[in-house]
């Protein structure tokens, strides 16, 4: 389970269509519809022919050309013109969009539309609309982050399968922006580049993800442009255990201004220290934090806890929730207000909680990392990230087994990794879809990327008991206790935080019904759900009526009652990694007490599978009219390359041939 | 054609009265030691957070809304309630003197000190729908959230304010302790006033010029509670407001919830209403409907002068299904309707000329193309049964959605749904069946249902013919064929998509569930999908696992289909709101197991039938013979609705069918074949699980 996205760094250019049919309203586009000829570039972009690799494109963008023009002062003004073929019905709802934030402005925005037929439209007026960029959290239907961005979209006149859909706009980004990044494979490009004009003197960044670079062509002084042609668009919708689509979309990020540097390390540095110099001062601990945190860590008596007392502190009392306005989506608000207001996102967590060990005299430093494995690339510095999370110095010589996703940096310094966001993980322990990931650690001129812990598959998973009796006539009752441990006990409690009890046994009935079908749960209890320093423990009580099913004389009986641990898996070609998506080690053992005049004719194989990235081994055995089961399922990396597909296969193969595995009973 | 009369809205824009100044804001109150002390809440257990209070004031006359909330959070989850959106039409409203404050459980008080950020939701030229949001500072679980403010509805650029009749929605996401809410109303509105000229407001009318007589409300209350008739004011006082229910097949949500949604309107009564708005509405069907003499010539070459009244029905039906409509290809937007110098259509031969309109308007061009054939029809409005039920006490034309063509054919009464792309003729969609509604009629205006389907409209048919090998693998093929509802989903589904992206959807919403674990269903191919009076079928190719192999059998699945997806209701073991599956349907499954060479059955699913009696019926049937077996199971369901004092029967329909859908089929491995080691599955749509 993902934490709340906090930084809006993922610059929008193309909305979903139900964006669109949300926008009930049409706009003015004010001084951007007036009328104007379709324009030579769009004229010439539409003689393109469609290629014929398109895949299952329902449009292909013909053209697509970005021209940053960098001002003295480093500001930028962006012009964007797009072509789009539409090719199936589904893309007659594509839409031209820009959005714009407070301090911000739309130049112009013009649409034009080459229909199939040979006429020519252009959009007016009523065919503009704007609409906020409020996010809201669907699962809970309650506002948690919102935005003053705005975006204004476009409905192409005439947009019919055939048409051609011409887009140009111009506009006057943020001041404080010194970075674009150019997502390159949105769609099915044709044609895409990017110029960005400099003033004399000044210099650019670089950078590129999962894209060998493209060397620029300097059309004019100081004025360079990148082309890229033919490029697939990326398409992970049938695509099951991928990772995220931004850690495997190719992209380029070109940076000027105080961000643009020499070399990998120092293009880092630049940034994190852009980030430390916005965050000056945020964080300096007023009277009442600094009293608080005392407060907090009176009579604590080493370093882990303290800082057991101020993060846990934060973790339940500081509201997840902000407004963000202009470059407020990536600075933080000052530790006092937060404090007084006991809410804010991952950036004013990190800020209170690095005010609070300020305070206790532990140093700790902003990271920037994302909430996706793989999208914070070391060899491509950016800013392109959505998380704020936390790196807490750690004194030199202290040891404890309980501090576990540690990073030592380049300098020997060795940093715990902590994400104050994540209100359910423990210090010392890592959310699993941070773990593997990389981040920007912001500690002035030592700045760095870093990469973020994997953690032992001991701090994480859980271990599951079940004693059950089955009737005669295929009834199964018992009681199942679980512990749960790390990440896996987190996300139970961020479950628990955000549901109420009609909703838990719901859910869990739901759950369990997988399983079970018919289940009845008969009562479930998790005790001290909110002690984070011990595992979750669960217990539930179920009857499920036809557990087992009579054919003729015999009765089947599935020895594996709860849980499945198999993915999904194919024979389709694999072109992308698999997501693992945490290490762990799970438990289960299950005894079932058979009825009285049966025995056990069959049971199902042992299963030892032990590969490099995961173990699994899996046993039934009948004494005493019990038949016991018991698994282990071990899981050590978090990402598996394409290349080894084929292991993949065989793994979860053997998982789901286990978990479907029948014991035989036959009548005496 | 436009879509209905716009009379009676609850925003009435007609009056511009002088701003008020002079308001009565509601006021904060020191919590109860009691309210202080809660940890939870008797009356609503479990629940995350309580309203201790809510008012709203409504004034017209003085064209302001004071509203006030007092919450308890009782856990984590309830601290989310500190967040608080107020969306408003900018312009035409003003959000004012937003207050609020924290009160801890030891009676802190912790003030709102963080001005009200002002977000855009959509902006239309100078009009934006905005809102202010705002979140209660250092809230902790045992926290009292109290907050007010207030609405002008006041045109902030012109001047003039607006009378906003009330909607009240009683039933909030949360339990309601205490709730009261007053609406005053223009007084000489008032009942007491009744006989008064309403001489403030002596201009005041609809569109169609009638004089506004009264004021109406819907009331939706729980029992006990009723809207009060002061002199001055209306008001409703309510206790114990359970909150929102989210139960699985519920009827449309706005039907069911408690709400007085005020309105003014010409009529003294719904008979009046009825009669007078539906004259209209009628006039306007009549005059857009008209057989003019373009439609009588559009007749010539669709119908042939010795063509029965039916056929010529159905040729006609046939001839306005392939137009162009919209509403499932695209709308044209204003700029390219004035660009190509179209028109919106006001007549029936407009949308004919054009060869393109919407649902409304390819509806409309058929009654006019059957009268022009000398046929006898006559218009239907009907509410669309996905978003609502219609209330004849509600007097607003608003709550009608569709409208369909009744027609009187050789002494039978049919009703048509020309609107509904894709629609087989002698059918409607589902939304439109058992829907309520009004019609013409010789005698004037008539309130009427339509009828509703039977389980024999819609029906699927899934015939597997499947090879298994002595691991447990399977191929075969699948043939699913689809009359009546799911046929017209997928083809108007098949009219907004390519055949590609067509079968990806019907792979991912129909067939992934659908199959066992370890089995992969994919659509090969459709047949009929652009011959709505056909039945559509699917022809899905199947590969997998779908057994598990021991040393001296192989064990399967009874049932092919279904095993995963989950019988309905199962898990719900009460049920507070009526049960609305949509309509009436009837799904079999035949399904062949041709056996590994050696292999014999020995247990097979036993036979069975569950019964519902008058509601639904479960048939499960096997018979093996030399090297196969077939299993066939049919689930009629004769209802599309149930009551909730009928819930238990249908909770144990569903129980009994759920369990006989878990039969497992045993084959026996002959001894020279048993000694083949298990192979693994080949694949698998499970997801990580619990």
């Amino acid at each position: 389970m993902k934490s709340a996205f906090c930084l809006r760094m993922h610059l929008v250019s193309v909305l979903s269509a139900a964006l669109l049919a949300g926008a009930a309203v049409p706009a003015h586009a004010g001084l951007f519809g007036k009328d104007s000829p379709v324009p030579q570039w769009g004229l010439d972009a539409a003689k393109t022919p469609t290629p014929a690799n398109i895949g299952d494109a329902s449009a292909v963008i013909l053209f697509d050309e970005y021209v940053e023009a960098i001002d003295g002062q480093g500001r930028a003004v962006e012009r964007e013109r797009e072509a789009i073929r539409i090719l199936k019905p589904q893309a007659r709802h594509e839409f031209c969009a820009v959005s714009y934030d407070v301090d911000e402005k739309i130049n112009y925005f013009r649409e034009w539309t080459l229909a199939a037929d040979g006429k020519t439209f252009q959009a007016k007026d009523t065919d503009f609309v704007d609409v906020g960029a409020g996010e809201e959290d669907a699962v809970r239907d309650i506002p948690i982050l919102l935005q003053t961005e705005k975006t204004r979209i476009v409905r192409p006149p005439a947009e019919d399968v055939g048409a051609t859909i011409l887009c140009e706009s111009e506009e006057l980004m943020a001041p404080w922006k010194r970075e674009k990044v150019w997502n390159i494979q949105e769609g099915r490009f044709v044609y895409e580049a990017l110029e960005i004009d400099l003033p004399p003197g000044s210099q650019f960044a670089e950078s590129w993800h999962r894209y060998q670079p493209v060397k620029p062509v300097e059309d004019a002084p100081n004025h360079w442009r990148w082309e890229i042609k033919d490029m697939p668009r990326l398409d992970l919708r049938d695509v099951k255990a991928s990772p995220a689509w931004d850690a495997l979309a190719a992209r380029m990020s070109v940076r000027w201004g105080d961000l643009a540097a020499d070399g990998r390390d120092n293009q880092w540095r630049a940034l994190g220290e852009w980030i430390e110099q916005l965050e000056t001062n945020r964080p300096s601990p007023s009277p009442e934090i600094s009293a608080k945190a005392q407060e907090l860590t009176a009579g604590s008596s080493d370093f882990f806890a303290k800082l057991t007392a101020i993060t846990a502190y934060i973790q339940k009392n500081i509201r997840y929730f902000v407004i963000e306005r202009g470059i407020g989506g990536y600075q933080a608000h000052f530790a006092s207000d937060i404090y007084r207001n006991r809410y804010g996102d991952c950036k004013d967590k990190t800020t209170l909680l690095i005010s609070m060990l300020q305070a206790v005299g532990i140093r700790a430093h902003y990271l920037q990392v994302d909430s996706d494995r793989g999208v914070v690339d070391p060899d491509s510095p950016s800013l392109y990230s959505d998380h704020m999370i936390t790196a807490i110095e750690i004194p030199s010589g202290f040891k404890d087994p309980r501090l576990q996703a540690v990073v030592t940096a380049k300098d020997g310094m060795r940093y715990l990794i902590f994400d104050p966001t994540d209100e359910r993980t423990p210090v010392g322990n890592l959310p699993s879809y941070l773990q593997g990931g990389y981040g920007l650690l912001a500690t002035g001129p030592s700045s760095q990327v870093i990469e973020l812990p994997v953690l032992d598959p001991s701090a994480n998973g859980s271990e599951r008991s079940g004693k059950f009796t089955l009737a005669a006539d295929g009834t199964l009752s018992g009681s199942v206790d679980t512990l749960n441990f790390g990440p896996q006990g987190a996300e139970l409690r961020q479950f628990l935080k955000f549901t109420d009890e009609k909703e838990r046994r719901e859910y869990w009935e739901s759950m369990v019904a997988r399983d079970l079908p018919g289940v009845v749960l008969d009562s479930f209890q998790f005790v001290e759900p909110d002690s984070l320093a011990k595992p979750l423990e669960f217990h539930f009580k179920v009857t499920a009526h036809q557990y087992a099913h009579m054919a003729g004389p015999l009765l089947l009986v599935r020895p594996r009652v709860l849980g499945s641990a198999a993915r999904y898996f194919d024979d389709k070609p694999r072109k992308v990694p698999f997501d693992l998506e945490a290490t762990g080690r799970w438990h289960n053992s299950f005894d079932i007490a058979l009825p009285t005049g049966y025995v056990v004719d069959e049971t199902p194989d042992p299963v030892d599978l032990d590969m490099d990235f995961a173990s699994y081994h899996a046993s039934v055995t009948a004494k005493d009219n019990v038949l016991h089961y018991e698994r282990t399922y071990t899981v050590r990396q978090v990402e598996l390359p394409a290349d080894r597909a084929a292991d993949f296969r065989k793994f979860e193969s053997t998982i789901l041939s286990d978990e479907k595995g029948t014991a035989v009973l036959r009548k005496q | 054609m436009r879509n209905s009369h716009p009379l009676c809205s609850t925003v009435l824009i007609a009056a511009m009265l002088p701003a008020v100044l002079v308001r009565a804001q509601l006021q904060f109150q020191p919590p109860t030691p009691g309210e202080l002390k809660m940890t939870a809440d008797p009356d609503a257990p479990g629940a995350d957070a309580v309203y201790l209070n809510i008012e709203e004031t409504d004034n017209n006359p003085m064209s302001y809304e004071s509203h006030y909330a007092r919450i308890k959070v009782l856990t984590e989850k309830g601290k989310e309630m500190a967040t608080v959106e107020l969306p408003y039409l900018n312009l035409s409203s003003k959000v004012t003197d937003i207050k609020g404050r924290t009160i801890h459980a030891d009676g802190t008080i912790v003030p709102l000190n963080v001005k009200p950020e002002d977000l855009m939701i959509a902006k239309s030229g100078d009009e934006q729908f905005k809102r202010k949001v705002f979140t209660l500072p250092s809230v902790e679980v045992g926290s009292i959230l109290e907050y007010r403010y207030d609405i002008s509805n006041c045109d902030q650029k012109y001047g003039g304010c607006f009378v906003v009749p009330p909607t009240w929605e009683i039933q909030k996401s949360h339990f309601v302790h205490r709730a009261h809410y007053q609406f005053t109303p223009p007084p000489s509105l008032m009942p007491a006033h009744a006989s008064a000229s309403f001489t403030d407001l002596s201009t005041w009318a609809d569109s169609h010029g009638r004089i506004i007589q009264s004021i109406a409300f819907l009331q939706r209350l729980q029992p006990g509670s009723a809207v009060k008739v002061g002199t001055t004011a209306y008001t409703v006082d309510a206790t114990d407001v359970p909150p929102v229910p989210t139960e699985e097949w519920m009827p449309p949500l706005a039907s069911l919830l408690y709400r007085v949604s005020f309105y003014y309107t010409f009529a003294r009564n719904g008979t009046e209403f009825w009669q007078s708005d539906g004259k209209l509405w009628s006039q306007d069907v009549d005059k857009f409907a008209e057989p003019s003499k373009a439609i009588k010539n559009a007749l010539n070459g669709l119908v042939a002068p010795g063509d029965s009244d039916l056929d010529k029905a159905k040729k006609l039906y046939a001839a306005v299904e392939a137009l162009d409509n919209t509403d499932y290809s695209r709308r044209k937007t204003a700029s390219e309707m004035k660009e190509l110098g179209i028109k919106a259509a006001k007549h029936a031969e407009d949308t004919w000329a054009q060869k393109s309109g919407t649902s409304e308007d390819i509806a409309m061009l058929y009654l006019a193309m059957l009268r022009a054939a000398g046929l006898n029809a006559i218009a239907v409005k009907v509410v669309d049964r996905d978003k609502g039920i219609f209330d004849p006490s509600y007097l607003t034309l608003y709550q009608l959605d569709a409208t369909l063509v009744a027609l009187n054919a050789g002494g039978k009464q049919m009703v048509l749904d020309p609107g509904e792309k894709m629609c087989p003729f002698g059918t409607v969609n589902w939304r439109h069946s058992g829907a309520g509604g009004i019609n013409q009629s010789d005698k004037g205006i008539q309130i009427s249902t339509t009828p509703e389907q039977s389980y024999k409209d819609n029906s699927v048919n899934r015939v597997a013919d499947l090879t298994l090998d002595a691991h447990g693998g399977v191929t075969g093929y699948v043939q699913i064929v689809m009359a009546g509802q799911k046929g017209l989903q997928w083809r108007q589904a098949a009219l907004r998509n390519d055949d590609t992206e067509l079968k990806k959807q019907f792979d991912h919403d129909e067939l992934e569930g659908l199959v066992p674990e370890g089995v992969e269903a994919h659509v090969d191919h459709f047949l009929g999908v652009d011959q709505p009076g056909q039945n559509l079928m699917a022809v899905v190719k199947v590969t997998g696992t779908l057994g598990t192999a021991t040393a001296k059998r192989l064990l399967l699945p009874g049932l092919f289909f279904e095993t995963r997806a989950g019988a309905p209701f199962v898990n719900e073991e009460k049920r507070l709101e009526p049960v609305d599956m949509h309509f009436a349907e009837r799904i079999t499954d035949d399904v062949t197991y041709h056996l590994p060479a050696g292999m014999t059955v020995e247990g097979a699913p036993q036979d069975a039938s569950v019964p519902w009696q008058g509601h639904a019926v479960f048939i499960l049937k096997s018979k093996a013979d030399a090297g196969q077996i077939e299993v066939v199971n049919t689930l009629a369901r004769a209802f599309s609705e149930a009551k909730p004092e009928e819930y238990q029967d249908l909770r144990g329909f569903y129980q009994q069918v759920a369990a006989a859908e878990q039969a497992q089929l045993v084959l026996k491995i002959a001894p020279a074949a048993s000694a083949a080691p298990a192979a693994p599955a080949t694949s698998t749509p499970a997801g990580k699980g619990n």
